[in-house]
């Protein structure tokens, strides 16, 4: 209470202060107001005093004048004198001198009734030709007159007879009216003033003075008068009060105006005509006016005249009935009282407020200062509540609970849900547009359940406007009052983190689960992959040793020992390279490889297999792909001998392999896009399997499959390189129609070869015989820039027609290329007849997708000069066309010349190998291939060897890698630069179990010349032999 | 009608002027050759005196009549190959020029008639050395400043006699909430004529250095006095408030309501214009001078007059005077003008239909006409032109110097359209 009070008293006391002041200024204001009216009033009653009185003077002394002369002219001898003469004569008949003066008058021809053309002013005196000339001024009447006239400044002097005639000094006569006053001057002899208005319009006022009878120039006169111009009335009051805009008339009391002191001129003829037309006085003040100048009393009124209010100040003039008038604008007349009250209002106000500020002032003060810090502490609130609520992830609002407006929304609400904060200020609600459930609408019912101090809180989950971005709240709504207002504060506490904490725990938990079950999965796998061949190994072992007298069963039982070994190698290596991939140490080994190769190496590794469960085994290349890319080579093949491997292991005896290389449209410059398809028409697999098929250890439970051995990694490695690649592999399987794997990969190309675009010139025109439609079409499109001509037929027979006619036309195909296996008439029989009617002149060629050493002997008798590998590919035709035009006939199957069996035979190996068992195993290995060895047990050990060997002493080193003392690689290193003759020349074989792509690059970057897989295949260690001896031309 | 027709009937209405000059009918009846405009040549009063000219002496007047677009041309043109008509039918203004004057004119300062004529006819139809040089035989109006007098009276006010009367008259009217002058500025193009008669009537001199182009208005300061009233009556308010937008048709509506007190026009008007039904009628206006800053006392504008000119080389010169004389007969022109209005151009003129505005405010007349000068003797003068002006300076697109300018600018614009000698 007492604090609430302390707040109030401030204002109390400036509001009592406030209210004082006010109440002190309308009660001083209305006294100044009356003071002035009264000061005005005084003021313009003195000033028009004097005004009065001035005029009073102006009067007198003008009739003081005119008495003065006409004492003047009594006692000038030559006016006395017509005087006396005139005055008997007209006293012996006034009646003939009225005649005579109204003739004289007529006979002037100025004769009128009106007033204003009785007047003659100076001018049409001057003019007036009739008079003037008749009168010599040779009186001292006229020049005194003159004098006075320049001294005193009227317009005009005139004679006037009791006749109501007059006479000017020049001689100028007419009539005067002055206003009825002529009894009054003639017979009372008073002197009178009087308006008169000239011909021209113009008016004068003439004071006149009854004098003694005279005569000038034959003019008798009783009375002389002075005529003023309204101007000169003015100048003469010299009324310059009130900045000139004060408006004084002197006017009879009827109202008629005698003159003004206007600037410029009279232009009232009769001013309470004029109050009466134009002010706002009713006809009561008029009437009292009226009656005041009657009554020749004085008085002061305000009235309004158009937007104008004056005071009408009037007081007789003493004179004639005459009211002098003055009306005054009363801005004007209160202008300078005005400014002494403004000026002094003016003080009183700074007195007061500096009184009233030294008073209030510290209270205010303290107040200010209280109030400041109070809103410095509000302020201070405010902004840390908002740095807070920006640095939080909290939304806080605060509504009333009637309309639910906003009263405070806390500015971080744009950052975190995305709607502008003018628009949740205007309406709530777009805030609740925000949820992901769609509006969020709290019912105003359950709103107001809500106990006063109590709250109550939802769960929502909102969605950012702009980035889409989920974020979890917890709504709690707090039921409040402050100071008797009920509001609602709202926060909006942000749960996202730990919503999305939760979710990744989920996660976590369902993919510990899933590894969990999956090593499970990989241990029971494992553990019954590897036992299985391990039990035939040590089962079959077994029996070996018992039986071993037995050669039928010992070759039995080694046989299947073998096939169990070969699979758990298999197995191995799979593992080791999932291992490898999952573990993220693979990486790609990016180099220029052939296209064609690659799918001829294919061919030789696959068809074989093929072959052997009497599969046809077909490869298509459809469009034109680039034959040379730059790619990981080695990964490639991995793939695509994983998908062609279990289409021929999943095919049945007898099935259909195809795989087709389709060059898609080019995804950027220098990028080429392929597809490689691997179709079988094998068992097919069930959707559920589909699903899982890329999974670790997945493989699809049936009577067929169980008899088929596979460890379950080979998908898994294929689509973990595919990926690993860039590329897409898709599947699409029907169980019992066959499986569909597609790859799609991305090469880069490299720069084309110009030199390519010569060959062309040699062939033009070329025959092609194949019973597939697509293969003609894609050796049509693969040649397409070449140049060359190509007549396309799908059968032998047509070939034959072709051939001869072409050769009738003496237009003989450069080139015929034969497909072997057509129906009908196949390859070599088609040659054999072309060649006995054409003769031997055009080379052919036989295209196959088989091995064709079965028939080779019987083709060439048939006159095929050569054998081409499907798919087709320019370069390998031209390869293989090209000795065939230089005549180099003999040399045209070199590459594909078969190795020797006995190729190890008579060697001598320099072997270094740290483990016993492997030396002797390849000890025995290679005796049995009647090959030797010498053996060394580390890597320096067999440097030395080779250092200290003879040339020609060894024909290769068979190179362990992981070695003690000296490794393999630097073994190698080290022997490729010890200096011996052979030391560059002799082949280095890295042989080893370290059998991945790095392990392979390395082994060459260290010098070597190939690498074989541990544990040792002699078939490989024999291809390997054969091929680096036949390449160092050791073997003729 | 084509070239070649009218070049026929030219050559026949040549042919029969030729034919008809001096020509005697008969003995003792004489043809007299007279050449005007036709709508002039058609106002009753004029076929009336030459049918009591034919009927009353036997003779007969060639008529030989222009229209009036084509007059100023075909007429010079005939005088130029040396067929000057006996009578010739001409308004004293800037076009008289054209037929020269001195050469062809008699000077009728001598005829008997002379002295019949009001003061400003004669005024109208002498040049600068007072020379005669025809009848005034035409209707005529005095322009001036026509006041509702009755409201006046109402007001206790009196008409002012001198420019500061005047400029105090309107604003008293305008502090009591009268609009005291009507100028609808949209059409009212006659007005500033009035307040440039003085300028140019009082001095010939100037009139001429104006017309050989020796000096501008710009260099006449009354000129400049003149628009600069203008310009401040405006801004006082005696022009009231809508003036900019009101026209022709607003002026008897604003007088006839006592809206507006006074307005610069001409008496007929009264008669031609002045619809009824209103608070006030033509009984309740009077006349006072112009005031415009350019005369103290005022000014009014004599009407324009036709003139009756004679050719002093024709062989029958006395004929042609007689027949001036017989027009400026009392009898004659009193039966020629009876129920006209207009205002008197002879002293013993009393049948045609004075207004009593006129009448009452004659001697005023008398002492402040001025010969139309302005608009008939400025050469290049435009009404419209200069009410463009002041319109620019009322709108407040250009000041005082600015409007002197314009009017200038456009003055000497349109005396280079008529090819006159200095510009």
């Amino acid at each position: 209470m007492k604090k609430w009070f302390g707040k109030l008293l401030p204002s109390f006391l400036m509001c009592i202060v406030g209210i004082t002041a006010v109440l002190i200024g309308i009660t001083y204001f209305n006294f100044i107001s009356q003071r002035i009216y009264d000061d005005s009033t005084d003021h313009l009653e003195e000033i028009y005093g004097q005004v009065n009185r001035s005029f009073g003077s102006f009067v007198e002394r003008n009739w003081g004048l005119l008495e003065s002369w006409g004492d003047y002219f009594a006692l000038t001898d030559s006016v006395q004198n017509s005087s006396l003469n005139e005055e008997a004569s007209r006293d012996s008949s006034p009646a003939a001198e009225t005649a005579e003066s109204s003739d004289s008058a007529s006979s002037e021809g100025i004769l009128s009734v009106d007033m204003a053309s009785d007047i003659i002013s100076a001018e049409e005196i001057k003019s007036s030709e009739a008079v003037g000339a008749g009168i010599e001024n040779t009186d001292p009447i006229p020049d005194f007159i003159k004098k006075e006239q320049d001294y005193w400044g009227f317009s005009e002097f005139y004679f006037l007879s009791s006749d109501e005639s007059c006479m000017t000094p020049a001689g100028q006569k007419g009539r005067m009216d002055l206003g009825g006053s002529w009894d009054s001057l003639i017979s009372q002899k008073e002197p009178v003033m009087s308006s008169e208005t000239l011909s021209s319009g113009q008016e004068i006022i003439v004071f006149a003075a009854p004098v003694p009878h005279g005569e000038y120039e034959g003019f008798h006169f009783d009375a002389i008068a002075v005529s003023y111009t309204n101007a000169d009335m003015a100048d003469s009051l010299n009324v310059d009060a009130f900045s000139g805009k004060a408006k004084c008339f002197v006017i009879h009391h009827d109202g008629n105006v005698l003159f003004s002191t206007q600037t410029g001129g009279n232009i009232f003829s009769n001013y309470l005509t004029y109050l009466k037309a134009a002010s706002d006085l009713d006809d009561w003040m008029l009437s009292q006016i009226q009656n005041d100048w009657m009554s020749e009393n004085s008085g002061l009124l305000q009235c309004r005249i158009g937007n104008i209010s004056y005071c009408i100040l009037y007081q007789p003039v003493g004179y004639q009935d005459y009211i002098l008038l003055s009306a005054v604008p009363q801005d004007v007349i209160s202008a300078g009282f005005l400014s002494v009250q403004k000026t002094t209002i003016g003080v009183l106000i700074v007195i007061f407020l500096l009184v009233g500020t030294m008073v209030i002032a510290p209270i205010i003060l303290s107040s200010r200062k209280q109030s400041r810090q109070s809103q410095m502490a509000l302020q201070y609130r405010d902004l840390m509540f908002d740095v807070l609520s920006n640095s939080v992830d909290d939304i806080f609002l605060m509504l009333d609970t009637e309309n639910h407006t906003v009263d405070y929304i806390s500015p971080n609400t744009e950052r975190l849900l995305g709607i502008p904060l003018k628009a949740a200020r205007e309406d709530i609600r777009v805030v609740g547009k925000c949820a992901v459930d769609g509006d969020v609408v709290i019912p105003k019912a359950e709103l107001e359940s809500i106990p006063l101090q109590g709250s109550r809180y939802w769960e929502c989950e909102y969605m950012h406007q702009k980035t889409g971005e989920r974020r979890w709240y917890r709504m709690t709504v707090y039921h409040m009052s402050i100071q008797n207002v009920r509001k609602y504060v709202i926060v909006l506490s942000d749960r996202t983190q730990e919503q999305q904490m939760n979710q990744k725990l989920q996660e976590a938990l369902t993919a510990a689960k899933s590894a969990n079950e999956a090593k499970s999965n990989f241990l029971s796998n494992m553990s019954h992959d590897i036992r299985t061949p391990m039990n035939a190994i040590v089962g079959f072992s077994v029996l070996l040793e018992k039986d071993a007298d037995h050669a039928g069963k010992v070759r039995e039982y080694t046989r299947k020992i073998k096939a169990s070994s070969h699979h758990l190698l298999s197995l191995i290596n799979d593992v080791l390279d999932m291992s490898k991939i999952e573990s993220g140490k693979t990486s790609l080994n990016v180099d220029h490889f052939s296209l064609p190769e690659l799918l001829d190496e294919l061919n030789i590794i696959l068809m074989p297999q093929a072959k052997a469960k009497s599969q046809s085994f077909e490869i298509h290349v459809q469009g034109a792909p680039p034959e040379q890319l730059i790619g990981d080579k080695l990964h490639l093949n991995q793939i695509l001998i994983n998908l062609l491997s279990n289409a021929i292991k999943y095919t049945p005896d007898g099935g259909r392999i195809r795989f087709q290389v389709c060059e898609l449209p080019q995804p950027a410059h220098q990028y080429a896009k392929l597809r490689f398809v691997v179709q079988d028409n094998g068992i097919g697999m069930s959707e559920e399997f589909q699903k899982q098929i890329f999974a670790p250890f997945s493989r699809e439970i049936s009577s067929v499959t169980n008899k088929i051995q596979g460890t379950g990694l080979g998908m898994a490695i294929t689509k973990n390189l595919v990926d690993l690649m860039g590329g897409i592999i898709q599947l699409e399987s029907h169980p019992g129609l066959g499986s569909t794997f597609s790859v799609e990969l991305s090469f880069v190309l490299p720069e084309p070869e110009q030199s390519e675009l010569w060959y062309h010139q040699k062939v033009t025109r070329m025959l092609v015989a194949d019973d597939d439609e697509d293969i003609c079409l894609d050796i049509r499109e693969m040649m397409r820039d070449s140049g060359v001509d190509i007549v396309c037929t799908t059968e032998g027979s047509a070939a034959v027609e072709l051939a001869v006619q072409a050769h009738r036309r003496k237009e003989d195909f450069h080139v015929i290329l034969l497909d072997w296996k057509m129906p009908g008439m196949d390859g070599v029989e088609t040659a054999r007849r072309i060649r006995d009617q054409v003769g031997a002149g055009v080379p052919i060629l036989v295209l196959t997708s088989y091995d064709w050493s079965d028939i080779e002997e019987e083709a060439r008798a048939a006159g095929i000069n050569a054998f081409m590998p499907k798919p087709f590919f320019a370069s390998v035709f031209w390869q293989t066309i090209e000795p065939l035009f230089f005549e180099r006939a003999d040399k045209v199957e070199a590459c594909s010349e078969p190795i020797e069996e006995n190729v190890m035979e008579g060697l001598l190996f320099l072997v270094a190998e740290d483990n016993e068992l492997n030396a002797e195993i390849l000890t025995e290995l290679l005796d049995m291939e009647d090959a030797g060895c010498e053996l060394a047990v580390n890597g320096l050990e067999a440097l030395n060897m080779f250092k200290k060997s003879e040339p020609g002493h060894y024909d290769m080193i068979l190179m362990d890698v992981q070695m003690p003392v000296m490794n393999g690689y630097e073994a190698t290193r080290q022997i490729r630069a010890c200096g011996h003759p052979e030391a560059a020349a002799i082949p280095i074989v890295a042989m080893t179990a370290n059998t991945f792509a790095e392990d392979v690059r390395n082994a060459m970057d260290a010098g070597m010349d190939g690498h074989l897989a541990k544990p040792i295949d002699m078939d490989a260690v024999r291809e390997m032999v054969g091929r680096l001896l036949q390449k160092g031309g050791k073997i003729q | 009608m084509n070239k070649k027709g009218a070049f026929a009937l030219l050559t026949l209405a040549a042919a029969a002027f030729l034919t008809s000059c001096g020509k005697t009918d008969d003995p003792g009846h004489t043809t007299l050759t007279l050449m005007g405009r036709s709508s002039d040549l058609e106002k009753s009063y004029m076929t009336s005196i030459f049918e009591q000219y034919e009927k009353s002496t036997g003779n007969r007047l060639d008529i030989i009549s222009f229209k009036d677009a084509d007059f100023e041309v075909n007429a010079s043109g005939e005088f130029a190959k040396g067929n000057v008509p006996d009578i010739f039918l001409h308004f004293h203004n800037a076009d008289l020029n054209r037929f020269d004057v001195s050469e062809n004119f008699y000077y009728m300062n001598g005829e008997d008639w002379v002295s019949d004529l009001t003061d400003s006819a004669r005024a109208y139809c002498q040049d600068k050395d007072e020379n005669l040089l025809g009848l005034p035989f035409w209707e005529s109006s005095v322009s001036g400043c026509y006041y509702n007098k009755t409201l006046l009276d109402q007001l206790g006010m009196k008409p002012a006699s001198s420019q500061a009367e005047f400029d105090v008259l309107c604003q008293v009217l305008t502090d009591t909430g009268y609009t005291p002058i009507c100028w609808p500025a949209d059409g009212c193009t006659w007005m500033f004529q009035f307040g440039m008669d003085p300028v140019f009537a009082d001095d010939p001199e100037l009139l001429e250095k104006l017309n050989s182009n020796q000096i501008t208005y710009s260099e006449i300061p009354q000129i400049t006095d003149m628009v600069q009233w203008a310009a401040d009556a405006a801004e006082n308010g005696w022009f009231g408030s809508n003036y900019l937008g009101e026209g022709w048709n607003d002026i008897g509506p604003a007088l006839g309501s006592g809206e507006a007190v006074m307005t610069f026009i001409w008496d007929t008007w009264f008669y031609t214009d002045f619809a009824g039904g209103n608070t006030y009628t033509v009984d309740d206006f009077a006349l006072m001078p112009v005031f415009m800053n350019t005369a103290d006392e005022g000014t009014y504008e004599g009407g324009n007059l036709n003139m009756m000119m004679v050719n002093k080389n024709s062989e029958q010169l006395e004929a042609a005077l007689d027949f001036v004389s017989f027009c400026a007969s009392s009898e004659n022109y009193n039966a020629a003008f009876d129920g006209i209005s207009t205002v008197s151009c002879f002293k013993g003129q009393n049948t045609n239909i004075q207004s009593q505005m006129v009448t009452d405010a004659q001697a005023s007349i008398a002492a402040h006409e001025r010969v139309s000068t302005a608009s008939s003797k400025i050469i290049g003068y435009s009404a419209d032109d200069v009410a463009s002006a002041f319109n620019d300076l009322f709108c407040g697109k250009t000041d005082v110097a600015g409007c002197v300018k314009l009017m200038d600018d456009y003055r000497i614009e349109e005396a280079r359209k008529q090819g006159i000698a200095g510009f």
